[in-house]
Formats: C-alpha cells, sequence, structure tokens
C-alpha cells in the first residue's frame, strides 16, 4: 500500500544511540508472528520443530501480534485474508519484518490466475521472497539468516548467477506457437452419458427405481458401474429426493454440484446422494435437473432432507448465484469475499497463459486489494447476542488457535452457544483454475489442496482421469501408490495429532509427531524428490520406479517408527490430562454424524463401518490384510483412538505393501495405454511426459471418483465435453469441507476450552476446506 | 471390522499413567533423541533425484516450447535468443517445483539441481533468465557438516560428516524416442507455410512447384519437437517413429 | 575524619555481617582504605546482602536473564531439539534472553486506543510490588533481610496479592480474550488459593513457627518427609498460581492468545513476561523453606554463611525447574476441570495435610 517503505525499519534500528545493542538484540530476538495463511504453514511446522529447530536462532514463535515483531507470510493471500495481514502487521510494535515463503506469496505460483488471490508485497512491505512450493525449512531458515544479515546492514539476495554467452549463430525467424490448450467451442454437456457395464444389481435397482418413483423423474441412467444419474425436472426435485430418502434409505449427500452451460442457457444443478447402508455404500445416486441460466435462479434446497448438502449448496450459491429456497445460508458470502461475484460462471474470465516473455517481466495478471479492513459479519448478529446476554468473540482468522478461518463464538458464561464459521481465507480457486488448465496441469493443482496429504489428493483426482479412460494400471505401480498413500495417510494423522497437541496446549506432543513426520518426508523426498508436493502419481502409474533402498528404508520406518511412537503414547495419547480433556466432549451419535455429513474416521469413530478402500476397493487395499477401525464413542477421544489405530492398520499395509515390492520384479510403472507411441517411457516418464498427456482427452460425460483419502471420503468429479483437454468442470469435494459442520454441531453446549480439543480431533485442514 | 474402544483410567491407572509421562520426560532430558539439523552450520544430505533450481542446456534443447506448455504455473515463459530460437527463462516467483518440465523436456536440456535455500530481497529479481541458467550458480552458504538421515529398524539416526555436498548433479538422460513429423494427407495441404515459420530445427522447407505450394520435412534435422503437428491449420501432420 | 569503624557500630552493621572466611581472608590482605571498607561491610551487612544480593535482587536478575534459557533448552532437550543455539553457538546461546530483553527495551510500546491508558501503563509496573516484597522476608541460609516471626503470613499475603493486579491488567487492556483470560484467572485464584493456604498453615503448625528461618534450622528431617501430602499440595498450587501446565488456564496461548496479556507489547510485555518467573522464583524460595530445608546442607569449606546461600538457591533453582518442566508433560486442564480439582482434590489433599501436620506436632516429631 502507499507509504510503506522496506527499509524504514533498519532506519529505526540505526537511529538514535546504543544503535549497535538495538541491532543485535533485535537480530537474534526475531519473533515470528504465526501467521499461517496456507500449506506453507506445514514446512514453517516443520522449520520449527525438532527437525529443524528455528528457535535455535533465536526466532521463537509467538502467537500474539503485540509481541511479535516478525511475520512470516505462508503462501497464499486470499482476498479475505489480506484484511488480515494488513492490520496485524499494523497490529505489531516497530521495528517489524516481513518475509513471504512460497511462491503464492509471490506471484501466485500455481494460482497466479486465481480470481481470489492477492500479493503480499502490495498489502505490506516485505523483506525476503523465499521461493518454493511450499519452501523447504532450509528455505524459511534462509531468509530468518538474510533478515538478520539485513539487520546487520548487509541487504542480499543470496544466490549470485552467472551469465553466460548464449548460442548466437544467425538462424531464422520463428513463429511464436499458440496455447496447447483446445476448448471445444460448443462443447456437448451431457451429465449421464449412459456406459455398457457388468452391473447386475445396478439394473436390478433401476427397475426398482423407474416402480418407485412413477412420474417424477425424467430418465435413469447407468453412467458406469456404482453410478446412476436421475434426471428430473426443478420442481419435482424435492419429491425424488424424499422418495430416495423414504424408501431406499439415502441418507447423506456426498456433493451438490452446477454445472453452467452458457451457450444453452441453463445451468444443470446435481445432487450426488448415497447411503451407509451396507449394499448401498458404494452406489452414488446423482440426481440432476436443469434450471434456467438467470441473474438468480431459484431451487428449492434438500437440506431438510440431507442436511450434509448445506455448506456445499452454500458454496453454489457463491459460485454461481443460484438461490437455494430453504436454506439459511443463501443471505451473505460464505466462501468468498464481499466483493467477489459468481467466479464459476463460464463468462467468469480468467487470464491467459503467456508463453513469451515480454518487456523483461514475468506476466502476473493485476490484482486489485480490498479496499476495507473490516470483514462483515453477518447482519444483526451482535444485537441479537447482546439481546440474548451471549458474548461474542471472534477467533481467527489470524489467532494461535483459529487455524485461517474466522470462528464467531457466541458464549454464556463457560459454555458454548453457537460457533458461525468464516471460510474461505484459503479459498484459491481450485475449481475455476482447472477448468483452464490441461488436465495433466491439475495433478500439482489438487495437491496443494492439501499438502500434509498431497498423494491421496493426487490419487483422487488421477483415478478420476483413470476411471473415464478405463486405463488398468501396472501391478507394481498399484503397489507403490498404496504405499505412498498410506504414507500420506500417516503423514496426516500425524499433522493432525501434532495440531491437536498444540490445541491442548502439550507442546511436546506436537514435536514428538513432527519428528515422525519428519521421517514420512525423508521416505517421500527421496521417492519423488519433493518433500510435501510430489505431484508423482500419474493417469496410467507413477513418474518412475522407485529404488531399493528407499523400499528399505520404508521398510525400516515401520519398525523404527515404534520408537518414537512408544514415547509419544506414553507422554501424550494416554497422559491423564489428555484423557481427561479429551473424553466425553463433542459427542457426536452415529445419526448426528450420518446427518451432518461426517465422513472418514471420524464417521466411523460414531460407529458407521464405511471406508471406501473396504467398500469400494482400488490400487491393491483388496489384496492386503488389514482391518477397518470403528467405534462407538462418537467423542474427541474415541475419533482420535480410531484415527491412531487406523494407523497402525496403515502401518500394516505399508509393511505387507513394501513386502511385495521387494519381491516383485522391476517392470512397467506406467500403463502402455495411455502412453501410446512413447511405451518406451513405460518404466521412467523423463522426457515424455508433455507428448503423453498434454493432449489428454477424456471421453464425453461426468466421471466420478471417490478415494478414502487422511481425512475421509474425498470425492472428484470431472466433466469433459469429449474434445477439449481441458476439463469443462471438475468438482472437488474434501473431507475437511465435510467435517466443518461436525465441529460446529459438536461444539454447541460444550465448555469454550473445548472447542479446541473438537476442532483439533476433526483433525481441520482450512486449505483442504476452502480449496 | 475393529472396534476401538476408549481408555477408561481409574485412579491407580492414572497414576501409573502419570508416572509414565515423566518418566518419558526424564528419560528424554538425559538421552534425548533428538532429531536436529543445525542448518545453517549444518545441511540435510537430500537425494539426487532432489527437485530444486533448474539448470539449463542449451546445446541440447530443441526449443520445443514443452516445458513453457506444461508449466501449471505459467513460470516458464519462452525467450529469444541472439540465434532466434526461443529458450526458457524461469520465475521462481511462480516456480512450484513440480519439474513437470524437467520431466517433458525430451532432449533432457532441463535439469535439476539441490538449491533450494534462496532468499531474494526483491520480487524482480526472481525472473531467471535462459543466459543465467546455464552455468552453476553460487549461492550463500555456512554449512561444515553434512547430515544424513539413516533408518534403521530400530530408529532414526543423524548421521553427521564433515564435508560440503555439492548441489549438482548429474543425471541420466531421458531414453530416446525418436520421432518425426510426418503429413499423412499431402493433398490437404492449404500451402499457409505456418509449419514451415514454427519449425525452429529448419527441417521444413517450402517449394514452389507450377504455382503450387509443396513442404518438404526434412527427416533428418526434424527433432521432433511436435509444433508444426500442434499448429498445423488443417490437422494433417502427425509425429511418428523415425 | 570520621572513624569507619564507628560508623560501621553506629549502623548496626557490625556483628550482622555475612562471614565468608574465604573473603575475609582477601579481605585482611587488601591495604586498609577507609572506604571500601565501609562498602564492602556495608555489602556485607545481611539484611542489606539478602535485599541487594542474594536473594534479592542480583540473584533476581540473574535468574530472571538465565532461568528462561534454562528452561528453553530443557524443554527443548525434552523435546528433541536443542532451544536457543545460535547466539554463541559454543556457549548454547546463554545469552539469548539478553537479546530478547534489549530487543523487548528497544520495541515501540503500542497503547491501542481501547486501552485504559493510564492502569494499563501502570500495572506492568505496579505488579513488581507484589513479586519483589516477599523476597525481604525470604531467607536463603540465615542471611534475611527483614526478620519477623510473621515472615511467612507476610509473604502469603503479599502472594495473595498478586492476581489482582493480573487482573488490572486484563481489565485495563479492554479486549475480549484479556476479558475472558481475567475472568478465568479470578476463578482459578479463588481455587487454589485456599488449599494453598491451609498446606502453609498446616506446615506453621507443624514447625510451630512461622519465622523461616527458625523453620529451617527446625527441618533435621525434611517437612517433604514429614508431610508430603502438604508438599503436593504446595507444589501443585504452586503450579496454579504460576500458571503452569497443566493449569495454564488462564493465559492458554492456543484458545485465549495469551489472556490478559494479549494486548502488551515492546518492554511492557517484556515485563509481564518475567513476572511469572519471579512469582515462580518467591514460590519456589518458599517451598525450599517449607519442604527442603532452606539453606541448610552440608557445609561447603570456606565459604561460611554463603554455603547456606548456594544450597538455597540449588534447591529453589532444582524446584523452579520442576515446575517450569511441567509443560513439556501436560496438556492444559479446562477451566472447569481445574476449578474442581482446586475445590474438590487440592482442598482435600490440604485438609488430610493439615490433619497430618497436627497430629506430627501433636505426637512431637519436631
Amino acid at each position: 500500500m502507499e507509504g510503506d517503505d522496506k527499509d524504514r525499519n533498519i532506519r529505526i534500528l540505526h537511529s538514535g544511540v546504543l544503535t549497535p545493542l538495538r541491532r543485535w538484540g533485535t537480530k537474534w530476538s526475531l519473533w515470528p508472528c504465526h501467521f499461517v495463511t496456507s500449506c506453507c504453514g506445514v514446512e514453517l511446522a516443520h522449520a520449527f520443530a525438532c527437525g529443524f529447530d528455528g528457535e535455535r536462532l533465536g526466532t521463537l514463535n509467538m502467537g500474539i501480534s503485540r509481541q511479535a515483531n516478525f511475520i512470516i507470510v505462508e503462501g497464499t493471500i486470499t482476498r479475505k485474508m489480506a484484511r488480515a495481514l494488513r492490520i496485524v502487521w499494523e497490529q505489531m510494535p516497530d521495528p517489524k519484518f516481513v518475509n513471504v515463503i512460497g511462491a503464492c506469496g509471490q506471484r501466485g505460483g500455481i494460482f497466479w490466475n486465481s480470481y481470489n488471490i492477492t500479493r503480499p508485497s502490495e498489502i505490506v512491505p516485505v523483506d525476503f521472497f523465499i521461493p518454493g512450493c511450499p519452501i523447504t525449512p532450509e528455505g524459511l531458515l534462509r531468509g530468518v539468516r538474510a533478515v538478520q544479515e539485513k539487520i546487520e546492514g548487509r541487504d542480499r539476495t543470496t544466490i549470485k548467477f552467472k551469465t553466460a554467452a548464449l548460442p548466437s549463430e544467425e538462424g531464422k525467424e520463428n513463429r511464436i506457437p499458440t496455447t496447447a490448450k483446445i476448448f471445444a467451442p460448443t462443447p456437448a454437456i451431457r451429465v449421464d452419458v449412459p456406459k455398457e457395464v457388468d452391473w447386475d444389481f445396478g439394473r436390478e435397482m433401476v427397475k426398482n427405481l423407474k416402480a418407485q418413483l412413477g412420474d417424477v423423474y425424467k430418465s435413469i441412467t447407468i453412467t458406469d458401474k456404482n453410478r446412476i444419474a436421475i434426471k428430473t425436472t426443478p420442481e419435482n426435485l424435492v419429491k425424488v429426493a424424499r422418495k430416495l430418502s423414504d424408501t431406499m434409505g439415502i441418507d447423506h449427500a456426498k456433493n451438490v454440484n452446477v454445472i453452467d452451460v452458457p451457450h444453452e442457457r441453463k445451468f444443470i444443478v446435481e445432487y450426488m446422494v448415497s447411503s451407509y447402508r451396507e449394499e448401498l455404500m458404494p452406489v452414488i445416486i446423482t440426481i440432476f435437473t436443469e434450471i434456467g441460466r438467470e441473474a438468480e435462479p431459484v431451487l428449492s434446497s434438500l437440506t431438510a432432507l440431507w442436511e450434509s448438502g448445506d455448506y456445499s449448496e452454500r458454496e453454489m450459491h457463491d459460485f454461481f448465484g443460484i438461490r437455494f429456497e430453504g436454506n439459511e445460508g443463501m443471505n451473505r458470502k460464505f466462501l468468498l469475499a464481499p466483493e467477489t461475484e459468481t467466479p464459476l460462471r463460464k463468462d467468469f474470465k480468467l487470464e491467459e497463459e503467456r508463453y513469451v516473455l515480454e518487456d523483461g517481466t514475468p506476466f502476473a495478471p493485476a490484482i486489485e486489494l480490498p479496499s476495507d479492513l473490516k470483514m462483515p459479519l453477518s447482519e444483526g448478529l451482535l444485537e441479537e447476542a447482546e439481546k440474548s446476554d451471549d458474548f461474542v468473540v471472534l477467533i481467527g482468522p489470524h489467532h494461535t488457535g483459529s487455524g485461517h478461518l474466522r470462528w464467531i463464538m457466541r458464549m454464556k458464561g463457560d459454555v458454548i452457544v453457537d460457533v458461525i464459521p468464516d471460510p474461505g481465507y484459503v479459498h484459491r480457486s481450485m475449481e475455476k483454475l482447472a477448468e483452464n488448465r490441461l488436465y495433466i496441469q491439475n495433478i500439482p493443482l489438487f495437491e496443494r489442496a492439501n499438502i500434509s496429504d498431497p498423494i491421496n489428493m493426487n490419487l483422487g483426482y488421477v483415478r478420476a482421469i483413470e476411471k473415464a479412460l478405463g486405463i488398468e494400471v501396472p501391478e507394481r505401480a498399484k503397489y507403490i501408490r498404496t504405499m505412498m498413500a498410506e504414507l500420506s495417510r500417516m503423514g496426516a494423522f500425524f499433522y493432525d495429532s501434532g495440531i491437536f497437541s498444540l490445541f491442548t496446549g502439550h507442546s511436546t506432543g506436537f514435536m514428538y509427531v513432527w519428528a515422525i513426520r519428519e521421517m514420512i518426508l525423508e521416505a517421500i523426498v527421496r521417492m519423488t524428490g519433493s518433500r510435501c508436493t510430489p505431484s508423482f502419481i500419474i493417469p496410467g502409474g507413477i513418474r518412475r520406479d522407485i529404488s531399493d533402498d528407499v523400499l528399505n528404508m520404508t521398510s525400516n520406518f515401520t519398525s523404527a517408527v515404534n520408537k518414537r511412537l512408544q514415547k509419544f503414547e506414553d507422554i501424550f495419547i494416554y497422559n491423564p490430562v489428555f484423557v481427561a480433556r479429551a473424553k466425553g466432549v463433542g459427542v457426536l451419535t452415529r445419526e448426528e454424524a450420518i446427518r451432518y455429513g461426517i465422513v472418514g474416521p471420524f464417521l466411523r469413530a460414531s460407529g458407521v463401518d464405511y471406508d471406501i478402500r473396504k467398500v469400494e476397493p482400488y490400487e491393491v487395499y483388496d489384496k492386503l490384510d488389514w482391518e477397518v477401525t470403528t467405534g462407538d464413542a462418537g467423542d474427541c477421544l474415541g475419533r482420535y483412538m480410531g484415527r491412531y489405530e487406523e494407523i497402525k492398520q496403515s502401518l500394516r499395509i505399508l509393511k505387507q505393501a513394501v513386502d511385495a515390492l521387494k519381491e516383485m520384479p522391476r517392470g512397467d510403472v506406467i500403463s502402455e495405454e495411455v502412453l501410446g507411441e512413447y511405451k518406451e517411457a513405460s518404466k521412467d516418464i523423463k522426457g515424455h511426459l508433455f507428448h503423453a498427456y498434454g493432449n489428454l482427452v477424456l471421453p464425453r460425460g461426468e466421471w466420478t471418483s471417490v478415494i478414502e483419502a487422511g481425512r475421509g471420503t474425498l470425492l472428484y468429479s470431472i466433466l469433459s465435453d469429449g474434445e477439449s483437454n481441458v476439463p469443462y468442470r471438475v468438482r472437488v469435494v474434501t473431507p475437511c469441507w465435510m467435517n466443518l459442520r461436525g465441529i460446529i454441531e459438536a461444539s454447541k453446549g460444550e465448555r469454550v476450552a473445548d472447542f479446541w480439543t473438537i476442532y483439533g480431533s476433526f483433525g481441520y485442514f482450512p486449505p483442504e476446506a476452502d480449496r | 471390522m475393529k472396534k476401538v474402544t476408549v481408555p477408561e483410567q481409574s485412579l491407580g491407572e492414572k497414576v501409573v499413567k502419570h508416572a509414565a509421562a515423566i518418566r518419558v520426560a526424564m528419560k528424554e532430558s538425559v538421552y534425548p533423541l533428538t532429531a536436529t539439523v543445525f542448518y545453517p552450520r549444518e545441511r540435510k544430505k537430500m537425494p539426487d533425484n532432489f527437485r530444486g533450481y533448474l539448470m539449463f542446456d542449451p546445446d541440447k534443447c530443441i526449443s520445443c516450447w514443452e516445458c513453457a506448455f506444461v508449466c501449471p504455473a505459467n513460470a516458464i515463459q519462452m525467450k529469444e535468443a541472439p540465434n532466434k530460437r526461443y529458450y526458457p527463462t524461469v520465475d521462481y516467483g511462480k516456480c512450484i517445483f513440480c519439474h513437470f518440465c524437467v520431466d517433458s523436456c525430451s532432449g533432457g536440456a532441463l535439469k535439476t539441481t539441490k538449491i533450494h535455500d534462496v532468499a531474494y530481497k526483491d520480487m524482480g529479481e526472481m525472473l531467471t533468465l535462459t543466459e543465467e541458467m546455464i552455468e552453476e550458480p553460487e549461492i550463500i552458504r555456512e554449512d561444515k557438516k553434512l547430515v544424513e538421515y539413516e533408518i534403521d529398524e530400530q530408529d532414526l539416526h543423524l548421521k553427521r560428516t564433515r564435508e560440503v555436498d555439492t548441489l549438482f548433479v548429474e543425471v541420466t538422460p531421458p531414453v530416446e524416442i525418436p520421432m518425426v513429423s510426418q503429413c499423412i494427407e499431402p493433398g490437404s495441404c492449404l500451402g499457409c507455410r505456418i509449419c514451415e515459420e514454427m519449425c525452429e530445427s529448419g527441417a521444413i522447407s517450402s517449394i514452389i512447384e507450377r504455382q503450387v505450394i509443396k513442404m518438404a520435412i526434412d527427416r533428418d534435422k526434424c527433432t521432433g519437437c511436435g509444433l508444426c503437428v500442434k499448429e498445423c491449420s488443417m490437422q494433417i501432420l502427425r509425429l511418428v517413429r523415425k | 575524619m570520621i572513624d569507619i569503624n564507628t560508623v560501621i557500630t553506629g549502623l548496626g552493621i557490625e556483628g550482622n555481617q555475612v562471614s565468608v572466611p574465604l573473603i575475609q581472608q582477601m579481605l585482611d590482605l587488601l591495604p586498609e582504605i577507609p572506604m571500601i571498607k565501609l562498602l564492602i561491610s556495608f555489602i556485607l551487612w545481611k539484611p542489606f546482602f539478602a535485599a541487594l544480593i542474594c536473594p534479592g535482587f542480583a540473584t533476581l536478575g540473574i535468574l530472571l536473564l538465565f532461568f528462561p534459557w534454562i528452561e528453553r533448552k530443557l524443554c527443548g532437550r525434552i523435546q528433541w531439539r536443542v532451544g536457543p543455539h545460535e547466539i554463541v553457538w559454543w556457549l548454547g546461546g546463554i545469552i539469548q534472553l539478553l537479546a530478547d530483553s534489549l530487543r523487548f527495551l528497544f520495541q515501540e510500546v503500542i497503547v491501542h486506543k481501547d486501552a485504559h491508558r493510564p492502569y494499563f501503563l501502570q500495572f506492568p509496573f505496579l505488579t513488581f510490588i507484589p513479586a519483589l516484597l516477599p523476597l525481604l522476608f525470604i531467607p536463603a541460609g540465615n542471611i534475611v533481610a527483614i526478620e519477623t516471626p510473621y515472615a511467612i503470613q507476610i509473604i502469603l499475603a503479599v502472594i495473595c496479592l498478586f492476581p489482582l493486579f493480573i487482573l488490572g491488567l486484563g481489565w485495563a487492556s479492554n479486549s475480549r480474550f484479556a476479558f475472558i483470560g481475567t475472568v478465568r484467572e479470578a476463578f482459578m485464584y479463588f481455587a487454589y488459593e485456599v488449599p494453598f493456604i491451609i498446606a502453609v498453615l498446616g506446615m506453621i503448625i507443624l514447625y510451630g513457627t512461622s519465622d523461616p528461618v527458625g523453620i529451617a534450622n527446625k527441618q533435621s528431617i525434611w517437612g517433604i518427609i514429614l508431610n508430603p501430602v502438604a508438599a503436593l499440595t504446595f507444589f501443585i498450587a504452586a503450579a496454579m498460581a504460576t500458571s503452569r501446565m497443566p493449569f495454564e488456564i488462564a493465559e492458554a496461548d492456543q484458545e485465549l492468545a495469551a489472556g490478559p496479556h494479549v494486548e502488551y507489547s515492546g518492554i511492557a510485555f517484556g515485563l509481564i513476561y518475567v513476572l511469572c518467573y519471579e512469582k515462580a522464583y518467591v514460590l519456589a524460595g518458599l517451598m525450599t523453606i517449607l519442604f527442603l530445608g532452606g539453606g541448610s546442607g552440608p557445609e561447603i569449606a570456606g565459604l561460611g554463611d554463603l554455603s547456606g546461600v548456594i544450597w538455597f538457591l540449588l534447591k529453589t533453582l532444582i524446584v523452579l525447574t520442576t515446575l517450569f518442566v511441567l509443560r513439556t508433560i501436560y496438556p492444559r486442564y479446562r477451566l472447569d476441570q481445574g476449578l474442581s480439582i482446586g475445590w474438590g482434590a487440592m482442598l482435600s489433599l490440604s485438609l488430610i495435610a493439615l490433619a497430618l501436620s497436627i497430629a506430627l506436632a501433636q505426637v512431637g516429631v519436631i
């Protein structure tokens, strides 16, 4: 903003008497303010945990802006968050320093043309930029050192390039190629493209459905195995839903999706619903209808039947401007900043890539900053709270215990009356960006949704593509994928354990699991070359085979982890104080858990035996020996213990997968079907990634994959028009987004301090929820 | 299916568990399982396949633009060199280190290094031009020791050696799959000469024969970059095996 | 020319000196320069020595400068890391706190516009009164600033003032988090204060005196062995009083962003930051006197009275460390759990301790 000068702080330090003391004191006492804005926060935590221990340099992480003098901006600053960044910066006492880590905070990284990001350097004066996505802990500490040196008076970039001469023999003038993306001019959009599959149960079911629904449906199609699409009219939507709910026991909505088809002047609204009745578990029924493409079309909400669709409906209201009659959240922007208008409509255009460097600066779109610094509360909230004598506290988005979203907590004394979430502080518009990128380019994009569980994020997306193309993955690649997915699941659990222990005030628990995470990351970096964002799984297999050394190391890990895990158990899990804190708190019964749409281990903790790895097995989960863990308690401790037991099962799976891999002869790791002409690359994609995948086009139709990610059901739904090499629409429903509702419902009526126990027990990861 | 039960702690068990927690703390204060790398005075060894800063070899580059096309962050943009060919530049303010570009580079012109800890004081400097990517850059390093993570069946160990790790690695070149551009339907050719203008290796030439433009592809010169195939207005070019 | 010896005797300094044979020998070697002799006798004058050097300001200052470092290093070690290190890495970063305090000293102090400005600025300084006053009554060995038979009661009374100032801090901050933190502090205050006082009273009954030097001398068997229940109660109450884990309920970093201190910056926060260390020091000193035999211990040759001082400091340091290392072992309790422990388990424990003390006093152990 105007008037900010990045050297002002240095001048403050160098003025007045005792300058050397001022400089020395500040140099060794840079306390970073806790500004975890997105995924780089995971690596920040690694930098300050036992693996690298940033405290060595005198940088003690401090949650409170008044007492800190250093902001480490961890990646994306969205429009909503921009306000918080400026406020926090202004709250801090002089002299203060700002480092920006991660590409998102510089020129946007993979989100460079997103509608919801801003550049921190335009909001606050930035001292140093550290590249990476995410940065490594070393990079972060290098940034700290750079600031220390700047305080001493040596302000410098820590890399020096040498300029070499380029070949200068005269060549011919060349034409600049056009974009690699192919868009169909009038895409043919159809959600229910029929497919012949070997699925008798489905055909039977369609027959029954037709009989039961009578005249309220338009058509019923089998689109894939375990996938049925029911077309209906907007008026009959509720009737169809009610019939399904009453007669078949369809009890939850997995997804609410809207597809904009401007050239046909319509929106397709679809609900993907399913049931936790055992025989129906793998089946996903898509109920869809078409409504006119107006400024604010109206459709009746299905939240009365399936509350689990509540937040997704609100999200669709933000994205497309569709009003769901009957949903209470239609009066305010839920996920987006107030100034953003219906960005997912097709006429909202993003900046296109430029492939030629012009005038010496890389292309980055102009970004407008939010004009005011206040995020509005919903109307009448404060007045109402005052009337009922409640105390309202705003927690976050910058708060040690908030994560990157805002919680509006109403309390009466020490008891929580209501918690209202205000998400979207890390909403980076992945769904919109995915519509403008090649299929292959979306792999790193979706991985960024959750870098504490990157491989599952990656796997889910790739599986949707494979499903569409009907590719069989080579055996070896399947085992490697399973192995990596389990490592990633453990990574997610240990991440959540760490955050949980911090939320209950136990920093040792955090450090102990972070040491284990450091081991997992070491295994992943040796396999893939990247600590947190491997982008390793590609359609048809994996990028390359992994070495025997790494397999041995992973195998050793399964037993080496026990020593540290035992200590963690003693000091944290079975610590009587922790048990007292978590036991009997935030109970969700089986019915409540299903109604609010909780997924994954948190649903299993309430007694639902639903794990996609068993229900609809993928990769090699059906060949390995392991068990699903469930529980009945449904409280914070139950949820946590359930996940802990699940990790022990993961270790079992990991061990078996590694053993199988060690015995397996080396062979292809990428399916030749997808490589086509480039089948020599089936052992290592190096050199041929773009050749083989650049022009990947999916068959027409909607392709939905569900997998069991670290925190629960992860759903990807890709809609392809059959001609473009970019998806027409990608809908991703992440487990954290579904679990958000659970946190709120479990918190009501509990003590204020319990909120953090509940929040921690749900392993909520805001970037994953906001996408 | 495995049912997980929540621990019930009686008073006696509570005392035992308190003691267990205290015992861990006491034991760790004497023999800690410290796992700290003393960066910047030490450096953790990264594997050779680590995805760090990029280096570029113009001799191997066939200017196929694929690195720019595949870059999900649009961090790679091409810049015209004195010889009129286009070479990549990398903007580290956007680069996400996915190395899709390295994996797309069929000539092996792009390669990885183990550099990843860099701080820039200015965002403008984050753009790395082609000429800066050819020679090994220097970074400020304070490390005297190299730390390697070793995981045996017991535990994680930090192996320290007094050496300075080299950050530049030798990489094996990608599998060569020789492809060449071929016209499958010369009769449909409009003679727009876009393919000739596209071709950076000068393999496509045009001859005017009886006022009809005919295109010829020199199979030896063709690098199989596929730009002509992509740009052909009639979509009659294909990449085929050499 | 005034006769130095007359002055010394006239002030009553003579005869109430810290006797350190080692220093005495060195002093004897010094030539007779009147001013130096006066100065040294003055410093070695027991009340002055106690107030200024040990257990008073100098010790407190050094402790504040180095104890957080010890705590951070030890916690780091238990947490598999190293803690502050690079500042002088061959000494393990021992002067880390010096850098931190210099930084706080030179940093801007922000008084936000909602704060009650006079109180907001006064309270961090006022809080030093209850933090420092008890030091005048706590003996290190046999060195004490103010000798009175009611010392323990006075210490208790002053310590009990402490939370009032924290309430003041939170109230002056006028922030919602500070408000909740302050209310929690007030709740906890009552929960620990009652068992705390009862436990101390029990020990006074047991020893039959409330003169700390007397108490220390009476402990041929340490109080912690005589009445472990009282010691436990006292220790837990001390953890509650200084907001240590698992009772760090009022500050609760992750919940309330440090509660009452949330709005303080610069040197004002620096003062608050050391406050809990001061309080912990006083309580640890009291615990040393009541339960660990004060300055008793094998005589260190040549140090005379300083021997007691060293033993006292050593024991205090151990208690302090234990108190602070708790944060690596425990998460924090909820407010209602903290209260029920205070009013339930702790109150019962303190009553048992009282009964035990009375019984022991009747039997006449001491």
